[in-house]
Order: structure tokens, then C-alpha cells, then sequence
């Protein structure tokens, strides 16, 4: 690491937190989906190929219709039928979650990759406008930050907040954990497993779909092969980072989207540090967070979803 | 309706339900390329023709088997305590660093000399990239699924931070990527274009298909995979198993590494995995963990791989082979478990 | 007159291999406590899985007062009233008391301060003390069992099914939940009480139904006129106690072969599980080991078989000091262990029977690297005969088998390599009457050979016979030794309880 001469601008450092804000937008709508997956006890590894439909996908339909919206709801609704077939297989038929998951990437970047292979480079646009609130956006700092972001960004947090109110305040909420927590137990209290689960599943899948239409109709504006480079093993990371927790995902999402705005824009504050090295920080902070939370879980439940992983059949005997 | 666990498996078994995920894919495959105006019947004679079509094109499939192969036994390795490598990728890819590196070391070194060097520097990198999860799982029991996985997406990030600095090719003309391999670290061909990773591929596999049926290590894996109080009981110590079954599938996994570089590959860069690692935990569990059918397998997977390629030329989407890939996996998944269980109707009235 | 709370009619439910309810019938009348008796393997779990909506039955119809159902879930059946307690607790340990209770039957929006209260109210109707926001996971096993029971009166259950649930309880811990069941009762609910402990029957219950083989071979029988002797017959049926006949001493006691000096073990909470314990085995006697559940008795066994460290004392085998010594130097030395896990400890379910019946020896049985396969099978062979161990072959899987055949090879195993010392743990639990003579009469012989026994055990009967000496566990420490010749059933039982 390398620091040269320090330049902080006003601009660089704007230009720096709106981008961390950008970042941490698309990182969270898909770790958000993960985390109400996981929750309901299934690892879906699937993310970054579910991003790659939903980017692809929100990009054909915005350009068809000229509507960023319609592109961002289609984007959510092809991922989540990308995720049904995780639902299928390794809730309904109770294969590998890690296997299926893996696979469910590898079809849909396939997928992704094959059907929009016509709109590789295409040059229409249908990108969503930030919003700026009125009056608000016009403070200094906070109003040309935090209030004149993408309307995507609000969604994303208003999701999350409608998550952490869900899981922790509704009936549904308590069913949805106990499934994850314990399958038998929330079974024999007359929640549908099969069927949360399932939802579960298909709703992180939306979910990692609004996150690539945002990629596809505001970060990058187009689609191209390969443009989700990898963003859905960092949402995957960030789920763990924020020990399942929306609120505590959220903040991990502005830290990982941080690293990541760093990394291109260090030019303007005339740092000279390697970004690759950078961009290998959340995964590296990932791996420290698990080994403290498995370290701590000596003493104390782990934090992490205890059916987590394990398929669950009734009549098993 | 509930599925039921039926009183004896239908029998035929993995072959029969990979041959059903085999039509399910391409069944699904012909709908996806029909509905897209793509010619159905010409872009799958195009990819059995370059995959399977002649000696020639049969040898590169090979080619293509033998990183899928080798990931697929890695993965199959650790899965036999049943522990999970996710990062066959990653492995693989610093592998083949630590090949290259080793290259940098003994480039004026004579041939043969060059690629035993470099095949050992491989398989120990890719022993070095499990160490990591493996001490974590050994010592903490940090489920070894995400940190594999993660440490793939850093293994890139190694290569790439080569390739833009110390590694960089000065004659590249300022783009960034790593100097090429010494031309004499290049396996020779066997037959056609098959170059003799196949042969060495073939030969590792079926050593440790014999080593891991027969030897007291073998056993004590699957001891201790069956239950970890069993193993500690019979005086099997737990975290030696873990660290030695994790390190091994580190190290072959790397090998696969080593053996692109050295086989199909002229110089380090960030595909040089391709997704082999992600498709050999497929493979893997296509063949049901079992080191013979990730032979088999990987050769299917081979040509298709090879074949998707060749229809580019066709004007439709190398894409079509990993869609078939992750489709044959869900077919098979969906046909293993209907020849397990069978699907029963339940009256749910509640007569009251 | 009324319908019965519960009318069980020709139940009928197989599973792959095994018929476990062959005909079984049940009436229960409202404001009863009713027994459902039998031994391990007649049916009773089962028979209350089919009432309480976890199974379907094949054949055979369920009614609850009066009316025919059909649950097809747990919670269909608790919707209709009955709720069960299940052996295994189906809590969540992450979630507190309240959120356990009310999961599944929640409102919609979910109030922590208003849950809490709900639910300490309806614990003090009752009769209990509950603390709402505890975690479960914090909770003793009785607290455990309490949060289960709530969950039940929480959604008004008619009909509670409680799944042995003394297995847990010390007899004060009994006695309460007595006194919980007599005050559900009078408020016109009933309660399925299923057991094989004949006293607690006699004490609490006031009809009682016995299965043996799946089928019911007495129905709604008055408590009052019967005593335990005659359960006991309806339980068992024809075959006579088989344990009496053989527990003459035919040789006296040698020297110590095994001394537990002051032994201390932490348990994976941090606490102690085992607190300064100490027993020495003679060589040819038999020291059994009772205790309810979980009072360390696991802990104690995994420490000298080298499973557990000893936070303090020493372990010493035939003089030598083996307090820190691996397992496999234990077993070198002359300790055969039959942990209390069979499957998943001291077999591997997964694997055929020759790599389970090699699991001790097979470092024996290779050239270097390489195992011997053939010996390997020779040696599995042998020992399938000498224990009479039913297989088909020994190449098949260990799942084929059944729990007395299980026990067998296990016990075959460890006894393969004449030892000096054996440490069983529950070694007849959930066996069929024949299973439990075969492993009682193979832990006599070796007792006759001159080998140090050394048996834990929850069934008291069966200790009282068998054993020499008697130590009772209770909360980790020794709380009394006792010459089964000598000592009551009352005696002992009091320092089961940690009475003093």
C-alpha cells in the first residue's frame, strides 16, 4: 500500500458516498433475498445467476416498454421463477441445497447469457431518474447524497424495512424463523414448511432480480455477459457479515459497497493503492466474520438459522 | 399429496436417472432454442459432431474431461467425509499460480524437469488455498461451504493483481496479461490432439478410486464421514481426518491447474478454470460422489462443453451447453428422488 | 351419556419392514388421566403419532368426542384439541418461552409485552412459574417440558398426550406435574399418559390401556383394580423375567481393575457434569450406575472411555494412570465401551456390517496402507456367529438390522478383544425382552470370567438385580452407594432426587 499526496475534494468525497450508496443498493436487495431464504432454512447459492436473469430480463422488458419500472418488476418476477426451480428441487424434492444452488448460478447465467444474447450492446436506455426530494436535496451533503438517489434505493430500503418488520413483529415472521430454526417444531405448530420455504425461496429470488434489473436500468445502464462479475457471491458473503439480520445486512451492505466505490474512485483523492486488493476485502472480512461467530458459538446459539441447509420430509422414520 | 418413501428403490438407479436428466435437458433445451429461432435439429448434430463426432474432435472433448475430471474427484474426495469443497475453483486457479510461479523460477529448466516442478507447485497450492477452511474447520468448525466459496473470488482476484503488475507481460503491448509459459513446459500429445493429462487424469483417478475402497486411510474416511463420535470412539482423530481430506482435495483440484497450464494453456490468466470448479461439483454429484462415474461424467460434460462451443459458428449462444449442463443436474435430481419415492394422494377431508 | 374424549378403533400403521400398530384400540374418557402402558417397541409412540396428526394411519378410524377425523398434520389435530408432548421436545432454542408458546397460534402482529403477559398468565392458572422472555436453550429439561405443556393449554388443548415424560423429571419434578395433570383434568380435559414406569401409573393415572406387539391387549383398565403386578404381566406377556434366574454369583470379586478418583468433567455449557466422582471396580463384579437422565451419567462413561477430558482426578485401568490417554490406548489396555448412542457412537449406520464389526480391530488387519479385506470379512463372519447376530450378509448395510441384533454386534465387538474393564451405557435400553436377556446374560458371563463391569442403567429393576453395588448419580455427583441385597426401591429413588 502506497499513499501518495492526500487530496480530499468536497466533489470526490460526494462522488464517493453516492457511489457507496449505489453499491450498497444493488449488494443489499440481493443479500436481502438471501437473508429471507436463509431465514427459512435454504442455502441458495444461486444468486448470482438469479442477478443475471433479473438483469437481463428487467433490461428486455424496460427497453420493450420504456419503463425502468416494468423492467425492475420483471426483472424480480423472472428471478423468482429462475429460484422455483431451487424451490422445486431442494425444498419439494429435498435434494442438495448446495449442489442445486450451484447449478441454479451456472442455468441462469446460462440462461441469461443465451436469451439476451441478442441485446448484448444494445444502445437504447430506459434508466431510472433519481429522485430528489423537494427541499430536502438541496442541503448541502446529506441532501445531494442520501436524498437524491435512485428511487431504487428507497425501495431497497423500504423492503428491508418491511423485512425486519415482518420477521420480528408478525405471526408470519415467527413461522418463517421457527422454520428455519426448526422444521419439525414449526411443522407440528401447523406452519406449512414445504410452502414457507418454498415462498421463501422465490421471494429472495425476486428479490436478487430487482437487485440485477437495478444493475441493468441504473448502475451500468445495459446489459452485456458478465456484468454481474461476481456481485452475487458478495451478497451471499454479506448475509453472513450481517448474521442474518436485516438491519445489521444493511450496514454490512454500505461497508462491502464502500470497498467496492473505493476501489473506483480512488483516483480523485490521489491514493495509489491497489484496488484488486481491495475488492478482495469483503470476501477475506466474510471469512474472519464466520470464524468469530463459529468461535463465539462454543458458548451461545450461532446466529445462524440451525435448520440452515438440512431438508426436511415429515414421515421419515 | 405427500411423497412416500417406497419399500425398495426402483432399480437401474445414477445411469438410469442421468440418461432421464440427459433427455429432460435436451427435451427443455429444444423448446428454449426453438422458441428463440434458433435450428433445433442442426445446433444439436453441430454439437455431437464436435464432441463426439470423430477421433479428432473426441480427443479435445478429452481435453476438456480432464479439468472437470480432476475438479469432479476433489470434490468427491472431501465429500466422502462429507465435508464440501466449493472452492475446487479457486484451487484450481491458484494452482495453476503457483504453477506459473514455478515456471518464472525454472523457465531455462529442461522440459520434463519444468513440468513435474510445476505439477507438484499446483497440487501444493491448491493444497495451500484449503488450508485456510480447513484449519477453520478443523479447529473452530467454520463450515468449510462458505469459506471455500469465498476464497474462489479472492483466487481470481490473485491472478488479476498479477496480471496488472508483477507478472505483466512487458511485450504485451501495455495490455495486462501474464507472460506466456516456457514453450518446453508443454505435455506432449498422445493421440490426436489428446495431450497426456488424459493420461495422467485418468491414472490419478483410478488410483484413488482403488486407494480410497481399500486402504486404512480410505476406511477411516468414511468412518469418520458416517459420524464424527464413531470415529473419536474407535480413536480417529477428527481434525487430522479433516485437514488431510481437505488438503487433499486442495491438492488435486490445484493439480487440474496445473495440468491446464501445462496442457491446453499457454499462459496464466483468469479463465483458465472457466468454471471447471463449479462444474465439477456437478459432475460430482451426478456420479454420486463416486471417483469411476466422475470419469464418465466428465466426459459427457466435456462434450458438451466442446460442442457448445462449436455453435457459435451457427449464430446461437455457447450458452446452450451450460443451460443443458445445470438442466441434466435438475432432471437427474428430480429422477433419483421419484425412483426413491412415489407420490401418493392423501384424502386431506376432515370429516367432523 | 357422552361420547369418549378419544376412541382409537383398528389403528393399523406399517413402515418399511416393521408393522407398528397391528389393530391397537383406545378409549379415553373426558376429565380422565388415562395410561397408554407397553414396553419399548409395542406401538405407543406410534399409536399417539397417529392421534396427534403426525402419522396417518393405514386402517382404522380416529374420533374425537364422537366425531370421526382425519388429521393429516400435527396441527390439524391441534386445531381439533389434541396436542401432544412429544419425548424428543419440539421447541425452538433460539426463540424464548412465549414465542415458543404462542408459534403457530399467533395474532397476526405480534406484541412481545402483550405475549409475555399472556403467557405468564396462563402459566399461573396452572399452577407453574414461566418466565416469558427466557430462551429455551437456557432452560433445565423440566422447564423444557413445562414450555411444551403450555403450548398445548395455550391453544386449549381437549386432549394432551404426554410421551413419557417423567424420562426426564426427577421424582420431585414428577410429583409437580402430577399435580399440573390433576388440575387440567378437573377442569374436564383429558390426559394420555404414556409410560412403562408401573408406579407413576399407579400413582397418577386412572385407567390405563397396555399394548404388546402393536395391538391392544387390555382396554381401559379401572386402576383401582389392579396392582402393578398384574401390568406388569399384561405388558410383558407369557415370558418370565428372564434377569432373575441368572444374576447368582458363581465366583467372588477379584482386585480393582478400574478406579474413578475424584473425577470432575465440564459439559459443553461450561458446567459441571460430572463433579468429583468416585468408583472403583473390583474385577468380576458388576457396579451399576442409576440415575435419572442427564445427571452426568453420560459424561462419566465418555470420560473414561476417553471421549470427555477430566477437568480433574484421575482414571486408572489395572494400575495404570490413564486419565489423559487417547481412546484407542484405553481400549489397548483392556476397556471395552458400549456408549449409550449404538448407532451414530458406537456404529456407523451408513457403513455394511464388516466395516463395523472391524471398526476396533482393523489396524490389526492390514499391510501397511492397505486393509486386508478378506481377513476383515473372516473376522465380521466370526463374530456375526459367535453373537448370534442376525444378518443376511455381512456386505449388507448396518441399517438392515434391528436394535437387539445392533446391540449384539456391538457388544460382540467390544467383547471380541477379552477385555478386563467394560463400561456399558444403557446397553438394553429399547430392546425387545429376548434382546435384553441376550446383552444382561453376555454382561453376566463376563462378570463370571473375572471381568470389571461397570453399567449404567435408568431402568432400576433391572440394576437391582444385575448389579453388586449400586451408586446413584444425581446432578454429577455420587449421591449414595447401595447393596442392592439391602437397599429399597424408596432409598434408592430418594437419591435419585438429591434427597439426602
Amino acid at each position: 500500500m502506497i499513499l501518495g499526496s492526500l487530496v480530499i475534494t468536497e466533489a470526490a468525497v460526494i462522488g464517493l458516498v453516492v457511489a457507496t450508496i449505489q453499491f450498497a443498493t444493488l449488494l443489499y436487495l440481493a443479500a436481502l433475498g438471501e437473508t429471507i431464504t436463509e431465514r427459512a432454512g435454504v442455502l441458495n447459492l444461486g444468486v448470482e445467476g438469479m442477478m443475471a436473469i433479473g438483469a437481463m430480463a428487467g433490461y428486455v422488458a424496460a427497453v420493450a416498454t420504456g419503463s425502468p419500472w416494468i423492467g425492475l418488476l420483471v426483472g424480480g418476477l423472472a428471478a423468482g421463477l429462475l429460484a422455483l426451480v431451487h424451490a422445486i428441487t431442494a425444498v419439494a424434492l429435498g435434494a442438495d441445497q448446495v449442489v442445486s444452488g450451484l447449478a441454479l448460478t451456472i442455468l441462469g447465467l446460462g440462461l441469461a447469457n443465451f436469451l439476451g444474447a441478442g441485446y448484448t450492446n444494445d444502445a437504447r436506455r430506459a434508466l431510472f431518474t433519481n429522485i430528489n426530494v423537494p427541499g430536502i436535496s438541496d442541503i448541502p451533503w446529506v441532501g445531494e447524497t442520501v436524498f437524491s438517489a435512485s428511487p431504487v434505493t428507497y425501495v431497497a430500503v423500504a423492503l428491508g424495512v418491511l423485512t425486519w418488520f415482518v420477521l420480528s413483529r408478525t405471526s408470519i415472521g415467527l413461522g418463517l424463523r421457527a422454520v428455519g430454526e426448526s422444521a419439525s417444531t414449526a411443522d407440528a405448530a401447523g406452519h406449512g414448511v414445504t410452502a414457507m420455504r418454498m415462498s421463501a425461496v422465490v421471494i429472495g429470488g425476486a428479490l436478487a432480480g430487482f437487485s440485477g434489473a437495478y444493475l441493468s436500468l441504473d448502475l451500468v445502464g445495459h446489459w452485456s455477459e458478465g456484468v454481474t462479475a461476481g456481485r452475487g457471491w458478495i451478497a451471499v458473503a454479506l448475509v453472513i457479515f450481517g448474521a442474518w439480520k436485516p438491519g445489521r445486512v444493511a450496514a454490512g451492505a454500505l461497508l462491502f459497497g464502500f470497498t467496492i466505490a473505493l476501489r473506483l474512485r480512488l483516483q480523485p483523492f490521489g491514493i495509489s493503492f491497489s484496488p484488486i486488493l481491495l475488492s478482495m476485502l469483503p470476501y477475506l472480512l466474510t471469512v474472519g466474520v464466520l470464524v468469530i461467530i463459529s468461535y463465539r458459538a462454543r458458548n451461545q446459539p450461532a446466529p445462524a438459522p440451525a435448520g440452515l441447509g438440512i431438508a426436511y420430509r415429515r414421515e421419515e422414520r | 399429496m405427500v411423497l412416500a418413501r417406497r419399500e425398495h428403490p426402483t432399480r437401474g438407479g445414477q445411469p438410469l436417472a442421468f440418461l432421464v436428466g440427459l433427455i429432460f435437458a435436451l427435451v427443455v433445451g429444444a423448446l428454449l432454442l426453438w422458441s428463440s429461432g434458433d435450428p433445433v435439429v442442426d445446433t444439436y448434430q453441430r454439437m455431437w459432431e464436435r464432441s463426439f463426432g470423430s477421433a479428432d474432435v473426441i480427443s479435445a472433448t478429452f481435453n476438456r474431461a480432464v479439468p472437470l475430471a480432476l475438479a469432479g474427484l476433489a470434490v468427491s474426495i472431501a465429500a466422502k467425509m462429507g465435508l464440501w469443497n466449493i472452492g475446487a475453483e479457486g484451487q484450481i486457479l491458484f494452482g495453476a499460480t503457483a504453477a506459473a510461479g514455478m515456471a518464472r523460477i525454472g523457465d531455462s529448466w529442461p522440459g520434463p524437469v519444468l513440468i513435474v516442478a510445476m505439477l507438484l507447485a499446483a497440487a501444493v497450492g491448491g493444497a495451500l488455498w484449503a488450508l485456510g477452511p480447513a484449519l477453520a474447520r478443523a479447529e473452530i468448525g467454520v463450515s468449510e461451504i462458505i469459506t471455500t466459496l469465498m476464497l474462489n473470488e479472492v483466487a481470481l482476484r490473485v491472478i488479476r493483481y498479477l496480471q496488472n503488475g508483477a507478472w505483466k507481460d512487458k511485450e504485451g503491448f501495455g495490455f495486462p496479461q501474464i507472460t506466456p509459459r516456457p514453450p518446453q513446459a508443454e505435455l506432449g500429445q498422445i493421440w490426436q490432439r489428446a495431450h497426456l493429462g488424459v493420461l495422467i487424469a485418468v491414472g490419478v483417478i483410478m488410483f484413488f478410486a482403488w486407494f480410497m475402497n481399500r486402504s486404512v486411510w480410505g476406511y477411516e474416511l468414511r468412518i469418520a464421514g458416517s459420524s464424527a463420535k464413531a470415529a473419536t470412539y474407535v480413536g480417529i482423530s477428527m481434525r487430522a481426518k479433516i485437514m488431510g481430506v481437505m488438503l487433499l482435495s486442495g491438492a488435486v483440484a490445484g493439480f487440474a491447474g496445473g495440468i491446464e497450464l501445462t496442457g491446453t494453456a499457454t499462459r496464466l490468466n483468469e479463465n483458465i478454470s472457466n468454471g471447471f470448479g463449479f462444474a465439477g461439483i456437478i459432475v460430482a454429484a451426478l456420479a454420486l460422489m463416486r471417483p469411476s462415474g466422475v470419469l464418465l461424467v466428465a466426459v459427457a460434460f466435456g462434450g458438451l462443453q466442446v460442442g457448445g462451443l462449436s455453435i457459435q459458428s451457427l449464430g446461437v449462444s455457447s450458452a446452450v451447453a451450460s443451460i443443458l449442463q445445470a438442466l441434466i443436474l435438475f432432471g437427474a435430481i428430480g429422477a433419483a428422488v421419484l425412483s426413491t419415492y412415489q407420490i401418493k394422494l392423501v384424502d386431506r377431508k376432515v370429516a367432523s | 351419556m357422552s361420547h369418549p374424549a378419544v376412541e382409537l378403533d383398528g389403528i393399523w400403521k406399517r413402515f418399511p419392514g416393521v408393522i407398528a400398530n397391528a389393530g391397537a384400540n383406545l378409549t379415553v374418557r373426558p376429565g380422565t388421566v388415562h395410561a397408554v402402558l407397553g414396553e419399548n417397541g409395542a406401538g405407543k409412540t406410534t399409536l399417539m403419532n397417529c392421534l396427534a396428526g403426525v402419522y396417518l394411519p393405514d386402517e382404522g378410524a380416529v374420533r374425537i368426542d364422537g366425531n370421526e377425523m382425519k388429521f393429516s398434520s400435527p396441527a390439524d389435530a391441534l386445531a381439533a384439541g389434541v396436542g401432544m408432548v412429544h419425548q424428543e421436545f419440539r421447541l425452538v432454542p433460539t426463540f424464548t418461552v412465549a414465542e415458543n408458546v404462542v408459534l403457530g397460534s399467533a395474532p397476526r402482529l405480534i406484541s412481545r409485552t402483550e405475549i409475555n403477559k399472556s403467557v405468564a398468565e396462563l402459566a399461573e392458572r396452572f399452577g407453574f412459574s414461566a418466565e416469558p422472555d427466557r430462551p429455551i436453550w437456557q432452560l433445565s429439561m423440566g422447564e423444557r417440558q413445562r414450555v411444551e405443556i403450555l403450548k398445548a393449554l395455550w391453544r386449549d388443548a381437549r386432549v394432551l398426550i404426554l410421551d413419557e415424560p417423567t424420562a426426564v423429571l426427577t421424582p420431585q419434578e414428577a410429583e409437580d406435574l402430577g399435580r399440573v395433570l390433576r388440575q387440567m383434568v378437573s377442569e374436564g380435559r383429558s390426559v394420555i399418559f404414556i409410560s412403562h414406569k408401573l408406579d407413576e401409573v399407579t400413582s397418577f393415572c386412572d385407567e390405563a390401556t397396555i399394548l404388546r406387539g402393536g395391538a391392544t391387549v387390555a382396554a381401559s383398565v379401572d386402576i383401582h383394580d389392579v396392582d402393578s403386578a398384574d401390568l406388569a404381566e399384561l405388558m410383558v406377556g407369557e415370558s418370565e423375567k428372564s434377569t432373575e434366574a441368572n444374576a447368582e454369583r458363581t465366583t467372588g470379586m477379584g482386585d480393582v481393575v478400574l478406579s474413578v478418583d475424584h473425577v470432575s468433567v465440564i459439559d459443553s455449557r461450561g458446567l459441571k457434569a460430572v463433579d468429583d466422582v468416585s468408583i472403583d471396580v473390583r474385577a468380576g463384579e458388576i457396579v451399576g450406575v442409576a440415575g435419572v437422565a442427564g445427571n452426568g451419567q453420560r459424561q462419566l462413561t465418555d470420560a473414561i472411555a476417553g471421549l470427555e477430558s477430566c477437568l480433574s482426578g484421575t482414571i486408572t485401568l489395572l494400575g495404570d494412570d490413564l486419565t489423559t490417554a487417547p481412546p484407542r490406548a484405553r481400549f489397548g489396555a483392556g476397556l471395552a465401551y458400549v456408549p449409550e448412542d449404538r448407532l451414530g457412537v458406537g456404529l456407523a449406520p451408513k457403513l455394511p456390517i464388516t466395516e463395523n464389526a472391524v471398526m476396533r480391530d482393523y489396524r490389526q488387519m492390514s499391510r501397511g496402507p492397505i486393509l486386508l479385506w478378506e481377513r476383515a470379512k473372516e473376522f465380521s463372519a466370526r463374530l456375526v456367529e459367535a453373537f448370534e447376530v442376525k444378518v443376511g450378509r455381512v456386505e449388507d448395510r448396518l441399517a438392515s438390522l434391528s436394535g437387539g441384533n445392533l446391540q449384539r454386534l456391538l457388544l460382540g465387538r467390544e467383547l471380541s478383544s477379552s477385555p478386563k474393564v467394560v463400561v456399558a451405557s444403557q446397553p438394553t435400553r429399547g430392546l425387545d425382552v429376548h434382546g435384553v436377556a441376550a446383552i444382561q446374560r453376555l454382561l453376566i458371563e463376563q462378570r463370571d470370567q473375572g471381568v470389571g463391569v461397570l453399567m449404567v442403567s435408568e431402568d432400576l429393576d433391572e440394576l437391582l438385580v444385575l448389579s453388586d453395588r449400586i451408586v446413584v448419580m444425581s446432578e454429577g455427583r455420587v449421591a449414595g452407594v447401595f447393596d442392592p441385597r439391602e437397599a429399597t426401591r424408596a432409598e434408592i429413588g430418594a437419591a435419585m432426587a438429591g434427597v439426602s
